[in-house]
């Protein structure tokens, strides 16, 4: 038995009475009235156990809440949330956005912008959470990064009869969905339409303005051993096409992939794109220099707080990263 | 030639002394038989020989010259040693593994000489395992690979022969060729120790004898003062007489059944 | 072993290096990478053959004969067919100094020393271990002390890496699976200067190994100072295997198989040789396994220890077959 804080008891079904009602059975499947007495009792415990439970096991939309979908496929209901947990660095910065800061009790460690973020209380890591920490913040909402390690989490707080929804922010699309659904999620739709809107103007615009603008190719390496890249499933290769370039590998469907280094100097991109003390190793690196792009100095640094984030910002990370790509948009 | 003198060891944890002050000697040209009941320190004795336990007291010298101070390896160059028990792990031919036995000889980066090569043939056709020289070591039987070491023990030639119980897997006839070639080897001059808990076979063979019970010299001198009833009896607390065969010409043990045969 | 042997086997190394660097993402012919190697060509060629795929291969050859040659020593003073290079703790060792840089963040060029220093604690934590257990002298405590300080190293690293960032965690466990990628000519010249040292005193042994092989008391009545030798054999096994962890991270199974493959080889010589064909063989199979490694699976590489096992699998099997 669970007793949370908003006074609804829930009730955990023990996995042996499940297990007592199918020995039951088992034993009473002989040819005699006690038999089927036995085989009836225990059919009838399982089932019965089956019935209470599934009643308990989630917060149930009921046919006239709405919901929602999450990144996990499950249904969130809507309610009004006063208490909301975001341990997503993303999903923190647009809650701010849509001033439901206010309504934050608690964050993940990785979460540190906007400057009032770091009045919220770090409840620990956005992987694999302690649910115990985040049901001690007494939250009616809790938002989750959509990763595998965090099923376990979700379903544990869904037990706990906490409305639960994990995301993640892969494209941008998926941004534009979040901030739409945050929106609905906090109560306040038009302010989440508003919000996603204003970013997608802006992307629309620094889209239009480097339309005939010559398309250089570009690398954005993240980690050097392994050697990782940004790939095509990240939101920033999609910046970088909006900017009006075309990242190397948007052939690879994966946010981060392995590649090896020969692969590279076989695609041979125009432009290395690196945070700021990546690009100086870079610069410095012998094998980087076999790379033309590299010895022709073409390493820029770029803005992470912009470019690295797929939050709100991201109108002005692609405005930076057209800059980058094309010097004469620069002011 | 090697001389124990007053030896004492005890292996850690344990509250008894292996081998409690034992004296000794195997001169040269003479085969010293060491026997005595299991557990009495036979095979402690040639451990301590070999350096692989410590002395808590007395010394152990070769010529005068204590066995604890010398470099090993020209300890290996005067006694061979074959050892009771011995591991096979990788395979090789019997010709390479007879081979070993020139180790002490070769030095760290030497090359086998022809010498060596000769010394490796005539110990492998004394032991009676030249026939075997291309076989690998792991196919031969319990017989042939005890002649096989043996043999290795012969290349390794030099001045005493040490034997821990040789002859476990002999049938009688290799057993008795074993006991004949350990005779030869002492005619020419070598100090033979021969360690074995075979009485009767060693008492046909041996010069002296040596009697150890619970780590100490129970008896010691010619074979016909060792081998008395009223001593063997204490030492391995059975009945038993001695008999004497003309045919075979030495003293033989013969245990008897609690609860029969004659009184002594 | 046979001069014919000897000479197939000598062949084999340069046969192995050629391919190497001819193979993989870019295509390049042989006129084409014996161009490269003297310095004529296409740039980029040059850069590709001369500067990433030729120190990959010699490091991996490097590699190869350093485990090659470690498992077979300690295979030998252990009298056990199944002990390797990473047996007295230098895997975990290794690992915990490896995961610690990675973690803090230090400079790429200090993960090698890190990792080298963990081997070492290690291996020292291990022999102490032993001793205290007073069986120093006997191979199987220092097996199990080696195992026991082993697992203490990876539970300290599964500790690490829980709290560990995502991008620390990745180059932590592709660390740990052993690679060549980044070879340079720098950590190939550091290796050899390692494998000679520690081969060249594990040659030195072999003799002695030969006595080990039939037990301490044996070993002894041939002249070994066996305590004296084994100390040594595991030192020297164990300082050029944490070498090879320092330059490529954990490349297993090599260490175990190859010296099986090579008693097969040189079919019954005595460790000296035993131990050159190691050197040999371990060097042909991480160059042909390294090759692997990169053409498998494009544009990543296949991490080294993974191939080497693969690979590794089918020879043990082959290898067992006949023995029995």
């Amino acid at each position: 038995m669970a007793f949370d804080g908003s006074s609804r008891v829930v009730f955990q079904q023990p996995p042996s009475f499940i297990q007592g009602g199918l020995l039951l059975s088992a034993l009473g499947f002989r040819r005699s009235a006690l038999g089927f007495r036995l085989s009836a009792l225990g059919i009838g415990l399982v089932l019965g156990v089956f019935a209470c439970s599934s009643e308990s096991r989630e917060p149930r939309a009921h046919s006239r809440e709405p919901w929602i979908v999450d990144g996990f496929g499950d249904t969130v209901p809507v309610r009004p949330a006063a208490r909301i947990v975001s341990m997503m660095p993303a999903s923190t910065e647009i809650l701010f956005a849509l001033g439901a800061g206010s309504r934050l009790v608690g964050r993940s460690e990785f979460d540190k912008w906007p400057d009032e973020a770091l009045g919220v209380p770090n409840l620990g890591p956005g992987l694999r959470p302690s649910v115990e920490t985040l049901l001690a913040a007494r939250p009616d909402l809790v938002i989750l990064y959509a990763s595998e390690d965090n099923r376990a989490a979700a379903r544990r707080l869904r037990e706990a009869g906490i409305a639960t929804a994990a995301f993640k922010v892969d494209s941008i699309a998926q941004f534009d969905r979040l901030t739409r659904l945050l929106g609905r999620l906090t109560g306040d739709s038009a302010r989440g339409a508003l919000v996603a809107d204003t970013v997608m103007r802006t992307l629309d615009s620094v889209r239009a303005r480097t339309r005939g603008l010559p398309r250089l190719s570009v690398v954005l390496p993240a980690y050097e051993q392994p050697l990782l890249v940004i790939g095509g499933g990240s939101f920033m290769s999609q910046l970088v096409e909006i900017a009006g370039g075309r990242n190397v590998y948007d052939s690879i469907p994966l946010p981060s992939p392995t590649v090896s280094f020969e692969d590279l100097i076989r695609r041979n991109p125009d432009l290395v794109l690196a945070p700021p003390e990546y690009a100086e190793s870079i610069r410095r690196s012998p094998r980087w220099r076999v790379l033309p792009a590299v010895r022709r100095g073409r390493v820029l640094v770029i803005d992470t707080a912009l470019v690295y984030r797929p939050a709100t910002r991201i109108g002005e990370g692609a405005w930076s990263l057209a800059r980058l790509l094309h010097p004469q948009l620069a002011p | 030639m090697i001389r124990f003198a007053a030896a004492r060891v005890r292996y850690p944890g344990q509250d008894r002394d292996a081998l409690a002050g034992v004296t000794l000697e195997a001169p040269r040209g003479s085969v010293t038989a060491v026997v005595g009941p299991n557990g009495s320190g036979k095979s402690t004795l040639v451990r301590a020989l070999l350096g692989r336990v410590p002395l808590a007291e007395g010394a152990i010298t070769l010529d005068g010259a204590a066995v604890r101070d010398a470099d090993r390896t020209s300890i290996a160059r005067r006694v061979a040693v074959v050892t009771q028990r011995e591991e096979l792990v990788f395979p090789m031919p019997v010709r390479e593994y007879v081979a070993l036995g020139r180790l002490p000889h070769l030095g760290r980066w030497g090359q086998g000489s022809a010498a060596d090569r000769d010394a490796v043939d005539a110990a492998m056709a004394r032991a009676e395992v030249d026939g075997l020289a291309d076989r690998p070591v792991q196919e031969l039987s319990g017989g042939e690979w005890q002649r096989a070491r043996f043999a290795r023990a012969l290349a390794q030639g030099g001045e005493a022969f040490v034997a821990d119980e040789p002859t476990t897997f002999l049938d009688v006839a290799h057993e008795m060729a074993v006991f004949e070639l350990l005779g030869a080897l002492a005619r020419e001059g070598r100090a033979v120790l021969l360690v074995s808990h075979q009485l009767n076979l060693v008492a046909r063979f041996a010069d002296r004898l040596i009697l150890l019970h619970d780590g100490r010299v129970a008896a010691a001198g010619g074979v016909n003062d060792v081998m008395q009833a009223p001593i063997l009896e204490n030492v391995y607390g059975w009945p038993l007489v001695v008999t004497r065969d003309p045919a075979v010409g030495a003293p033989a043990l013969v245990p008897l059944r609690r609860g029969s045969g004659t009184p002594p | 072993m046979t001069a014919r042997r000897w000479f197939l086997l000598l062949l084999a190394i340069p046969a192995a290096l050629l391919l190497a660097v001819v193979a993989g993402t870019i295509d390049v012919g042989v006129r084409e990478a014996l161009a490269a190697l003297a310095g004529r060509g296409d740039e980029t060629t040059q850069f590709v053959v001369r500067g990433l795929r030729l120190p990959r291969a010699v490091l991996a050859l490097l590699l190869g004969a350093a485990l090659g040659m470690s498992g077979t020593a300690l295979q030998g003073v252990l009298r056990n067919a199944l002990a390797e290079p990473y047996l007295l703790g230098v895997s975990g060792g290794a690992a915990v100094g490896a995961v610690l840089a990675i973690m803090a963040g230090l400079a790429l060029a200090l993960v090698p020393l890190a990792a080298f220093a963990g081997a070492v604690a290690a291996v020292t934590l291990a022999l102490f271990v032993a001793h205290a257990a007073r069986g120093r002298a006997d191979p199987r405590v220092l097996v199990m002390a080696g195992v026991v300080v082993g697992a203490f190293a990876n539970a300290v690293i599964m500790v690490l890496l829980a709290r560990a960032d995502l991008n620390a965690v990745r180059g932590a466990m592709w660390w740990m699976m052993g690679s060549v990628a980044n070879a340079t000519w720098g950590q190939a010249a550091w290796l050899a200067v390692y494998l000679l040292l520690g081969g060249v005193a594990l040659v030195a042994h072999g003799r002695s190994l030969d006595a080990l092989s039939l037990g301490d008391d044996a070993a002894a009545g041939l002249g070994v100072a066996v305590e004296r030798t084994a100390r040594r054999v595991y030192l020297a096994a164990s300082f050029v295997a944490a070498a090879t962890v320092a330059a490529a991270g954990l490349v297993g199974f090599v260490g175990l198989v190859v010296p099986h493959i090579a008693r097969r080889v040189a079919a019954g010589a005595g460790h000296r040789t035993v131990l050159l064909v190691s050197a040999a063989c371990g060097g042909v199979l991480v160059v042909l396994a390294d090759l692997v490694a990169r053409m498998a699976l494009p544009p990543a590489d296949l991490p080294l220890g993974a191939v080497t096992a693969m690979i590794g699998v089918p020879f043990f099997l082959a290898t067992l077959r006949r023995m029995t």
